[in-house]
């Protein structure tokens, strides 16, 4: 559907789906995937090739599949090569794989997607008498900013449990995980990817190795149906709520 | 796939032949194990074989005790457990139950705890910085926190001796602190460093490059030089970049050392005599076995060990061991380790290379200028793509169409870190939850909260990294508020009402009890704290040596400063690197 599609922002027009956006056209992380040591060969090709089964969704995926579509869209991917985000986010969830710590008084990440979706699904249905699976993206979106503002209009007795927030926060988390994880995503961002035992040899001014890719621009700019490509940092300075799932860092 | 493999000349490289465990491509862990039958009292048990347990262990065996260290992770085979991956890599950290609270949640797991031989050294980013001789007596010259139970001179000949035994690469002179340089050359920088400096430089900031990072510049023994893969965080393949699992480890397994891993310790005896009498703990199936000990040495870091001795509480200590100051789990710290992230024009490709490299201390020491005491550094991090998408979630509120435009710029951007002193404040703290984790064990809660300082640091802090970045050509900022480094909740002390044990890790209260690693530090200053941390283990090692009559008989010894023992370090690592200057001990 061409409203989902991003646009050329010269021209208005659509851009066609195609099988790797972004700047780094033909760069292929899995064709060096012989370079890489045996083990991270062993878990990265199992992770595009072995996709988890919809589990913990089953019971009704078409809910959980909308809400991914709008908080990390591939419209603009050709269907073959598409990232199954809520196979792995499932994968996660049936198999309790556990980050270590939960915020207390803060339901357990199942549950809050069991109140999660629910919640969500009352705010279609209070503001447009539906499901929110059969709204459009835009309706979609400004139910989704509700939860990014912790502004539901409807659902208190869920938001009263765990914020609003805090269910935009571990969908967008959950989705940045798996989608990130995937070598289509790595070639799309221009990342090298696993490079033990061969390495990087050149490190500055950002340059290429000899096997990766230069950087070819094109403008782009979301579908005018979305509302997600704007930017609102989500704390001041000083943190209120903490974030889900921070890598380390130093 | 597209069908157009590359391959490499030799073909593909093909997994290690079944054989002794790997630690890193070169160095085979094939001497064989010592393994103490479990009716056997050993001199000690080391609980948790980290950064500080790793030393222990080490030492302790290298001199002729009989030592068995406890991990409640694996002892990894490098080469075929790690993987150059980010999301494969979670199981590198403490992934068990703990419940955060407070007004300022920390967030645990990945960015706190590691879990497995090696400890927190296995994904740590290595950089090793010394303390200021000012940390250690923040009280009497700041009017702030605390001072320790002895200076920065005292410490220093063991900072020296483990920059060696790491080895730790860094420029011939690192100006601030106690000015001294390092014994292997500056690592080549990625370009994210090369901008730290730059910024810095054009504001008038001196900036170092190339360290103060214990990652091999050069080949070391069996362990090969970086190769800049950039995976760091997700445990050094190459074996390059220092952890105690490749450097102090294996030596305490050649001296006859037991390491026993995926045992979690989950009580300390206590005998009728009011002396620890050895561990109990759960085996990989989860069964419950006891192991005598003359000497327990809990290493587990700032939750567990706490935790531990909470855990262990028995009729005479009710509120757990060691705990007579009812200080045990408190007075537990953080750094606020704030990312600012900064977009530039050029291309960075900010995966490339080791995270930590440059950085600069300039804004270290109080300053009366500013309207907080105590200071920060600030470091290079460089976030892979999970990690920084998640950044640019806090950061600028990405998600959908935004998300996917801000990543497609991934190798635009560059991310220094915000590393600030958060001064001890008894309301943070762990206890225990009546909840259980995985282990049936009873789950840490912590609970922490900032401070007016705190605040005020970051307040201050955030804008100066934006201003260095700025300079250094980024075009736009954002940055994200988080936390680094626990540290504290057995504070080391003079007094036996203010701290849980004396300045070796000796508690207080039971003799042959120690805590040695983060947990006892009583403050952590603007340096990442794991230099400190091994530092204080050898020294800890030499003072069981010098009075091992004494505490091997569980009697209270002398606190006297134990001679150095350099006969024990590793061996060959002394010799090796620019020669030492003598580091003569001043008290
Ligand atoms: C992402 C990240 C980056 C970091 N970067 C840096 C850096 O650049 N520089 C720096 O100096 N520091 C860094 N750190 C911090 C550093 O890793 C820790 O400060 C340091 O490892 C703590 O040392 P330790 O000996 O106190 O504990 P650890 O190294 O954490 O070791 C504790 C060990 O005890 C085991 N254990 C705990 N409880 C039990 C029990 N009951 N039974 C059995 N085993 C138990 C654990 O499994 C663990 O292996 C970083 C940390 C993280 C998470
Ligand atoms: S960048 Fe260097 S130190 Fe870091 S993981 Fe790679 S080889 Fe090891």
């Amino acid at each position: 559907m061409a409203e989902h599609l991003p646009i050329n922002p010269r021209t208005g027009e659509p851009l066609p789906p195609r099988p790797q956006p972004g700047y780094y056209p033909d760069f292929s992380t899995l064709d060096q995937q012989a370079f890489w040591d045996a083990a991270t060969r062993e878990v990265v090709l199992k992770r595009v090739t072995d996709i988890p089964p919809i589990r913990f969704f089953a019971h009704d995926p078409a809910l959980a599949t909308a809400l991914f579509d709008r908080i990390l869209p591939q419209d603009d991917r050709d269907p073959d090569h598409r990232i199954p985000i809520l196979n792995y986010v499932d994968e996660r969830l049936s198999e309790g794989v556990s980050d270590g710590y939960r915020y207390a008084e803060a339901p357990s990440d199942a549950e809050c997607y069991h109140l999660g979706l629910r919640g969500v699904e009352s705010i279609a249905q209070s503001l447009h008498g539906t499901s929110f699976i059969q709204l459009g993206s835009r309706e979609q979106d400004e139910i989704i900013l509700s939860l990014r503002d912790n502004s539901p209009p409807a659902g208190e007795e869920i938001w009263s449990r765990f914020p609003a927030v805090n269910f935009f926060e571990l969908l967008v988390t959950d989705a940045v995980d798996a989608y990130y994880a995937h070598p289509y995503a790595w070639d799309e961002i221009g990342f090298g990817g696993p490079s033990y035992p061969r390495g990087y040899m050149r490190l500055e001014n950002g340059l290429a190795e000899p096997w990766e890719a230069d950087e070819q621009r094109y403008d782009w700019e979301p579908p005018p149906t979305s509302l997600s490509g704007s930017y609102q940092p989500l704390a001041g300075l000083i943190p209120e709520h903490a974030r889900r799932r921070q890598g380390g860092t130093h | 796939m597209t069908g157009r493999l590359k391959t490499p000349l030799l073909g593909p490289f093909l997994a290690p032949q079944p054989g002794p465990k790997m630690l890193g491509p070169n160095e085979r862990l094939d001497t064989r194990m010592r393994r103490y039958p479990h009716h056997q009292e050993v001199d000690v048990v080391v609980v948790g074989v980290g950064a500080a347990g790793g030393v222990l262990v080490q030492r302790l065996a290298r001199f002729g005790l009989s030592v068995v260290g406890f991990d409640a992770g694996p002892f990894w085979d490098v080469e075929r457990d790690w993987v150059s991956d980010e999301k494969g890599s979670h199981k590198l950290y403490w992934n068990t139950l703990r419940i955060t609270g407070g007004p300022n949640p920390i967030t645990l797991g990945a960015n706190n705890s590691g879990k497995g031989v090696g400890g927190g050294t296995v994904h740590f980013a290595a950089f090793t910085p010394r303390f200021h001789p000012s940390d250690f007596m923040e009280h009497t010259l700041d009017g702030v926190g605390v001072d320790w139970p002895f200076r920065y001179e005292t410490l220093k000949p063991y900072y020296a001796m483990i920059e060696r035994e790491m080895p730790v690469a860094g420029p011939a002179r690192y100006p601030w602190g106690d000015p001294h340089g390092y014994p292997y050359g500056p690592l080549e920088s990625g370009e994210y460093a090369n901008l730290l400096v730059r910024g810095c430089s054009r504001l008038g900031i001196r900036a170092v490059a190339g360290g103060p990072i214990a990652i091999n510049s050069g080949a070391y023994g069996d362990r090969p030089h970086c190769i800049f893969r950039g995976f760091c965080l997700q445990g050094c393949k190459v074996a390059a970049k220092a952890s105690t699992l490749y450097t102090h480890v294996p030596d305490g397994i050649a001296n006859g050392a037991e390491i026993r891993d995926r045992c979690m310790v989950s009580r300390i005896n206590l005998g009728k005599d009011g002396l620890v009498n050895g561990v109990t703990y759960l085996d990989p199936d989860l069964k419950e076995r006891e192991q005598k000990a003359k000497v327990v040495l809990v290493c587990g870091y700032a939750i567990e060990t706490p935790r531990l001795l909470l855990m262990s509480s028995c009729p005479g200590h009710e509120n757990g061991l060691a705990n007579s100051s009812g200080l045990v789990g408190r007075y537990l710290m953080v750094q606020s380790a704030n990312v600012v992230m900064g977009r530039f024009p050029g291309l960075i490709r900010q995966y490339k290379a080791p995270p930590a490299n440059a950085c600069t201390e300039e804004f270290y020491e109080t300053d009366h200028t500013r309207d907080f005491a105590r200071g920060f550094s600030i470091q290079t991090v460089g976030p892979l793509p999970c990690t920084f998408a998640k950044e640019m979630l806090a950061a600028k509120g990405a998600w959908g169409w935004g998300m996917r435009k801000v990543m497609m710029d991934y190798n635009h951007w560059a991310a220094f870190g915000l590393l600030g002193e958060i001064l001890p404040h008894e309301d943070n703290r762990i206890d225990l939850s009546d909840e259980k984790d995985e282990y049936s064990l009873p789950a840490p809660r912590i609970r922490f909260e900032l401070h007016e300082n705190d605040k005020k640091m970051i307040a201050w802090a955030v804008p100066r990294i934006e201003e260095i970045m700025r300079a250094a050509g980024a075009e736009e900022t954002a940055q994200e508020p988080r936390y680094a480094h626990l540290i504290g909740g057995c504070r080391m002390g003079v007094d036996r009402q203010t701290s849980v044990t004396d300045q070796f890790g000796r508690t207080h209260d039971i003799p042959n009890l120690f805590c040695c690693d983060g947990s006892i530090c009583p403050t952590q200053g603007a340096a990442n704290p794991a230099l400190t941390i091994q530092a204080l283990a050898a020294r800890t090692a030499d003072y069981l040596i010098a009075q091992r009559d004494l505490v091997l008989q569980k009697k209270k010894a002398p606190l006297d400063e134990p001679p150095m023992r350099p006969d024990l370090s590793p061996p060959g690592t002394l010799t090796r690197g620019v020669p030492p200057r003598l580091n003569k001990r001043r008290r």
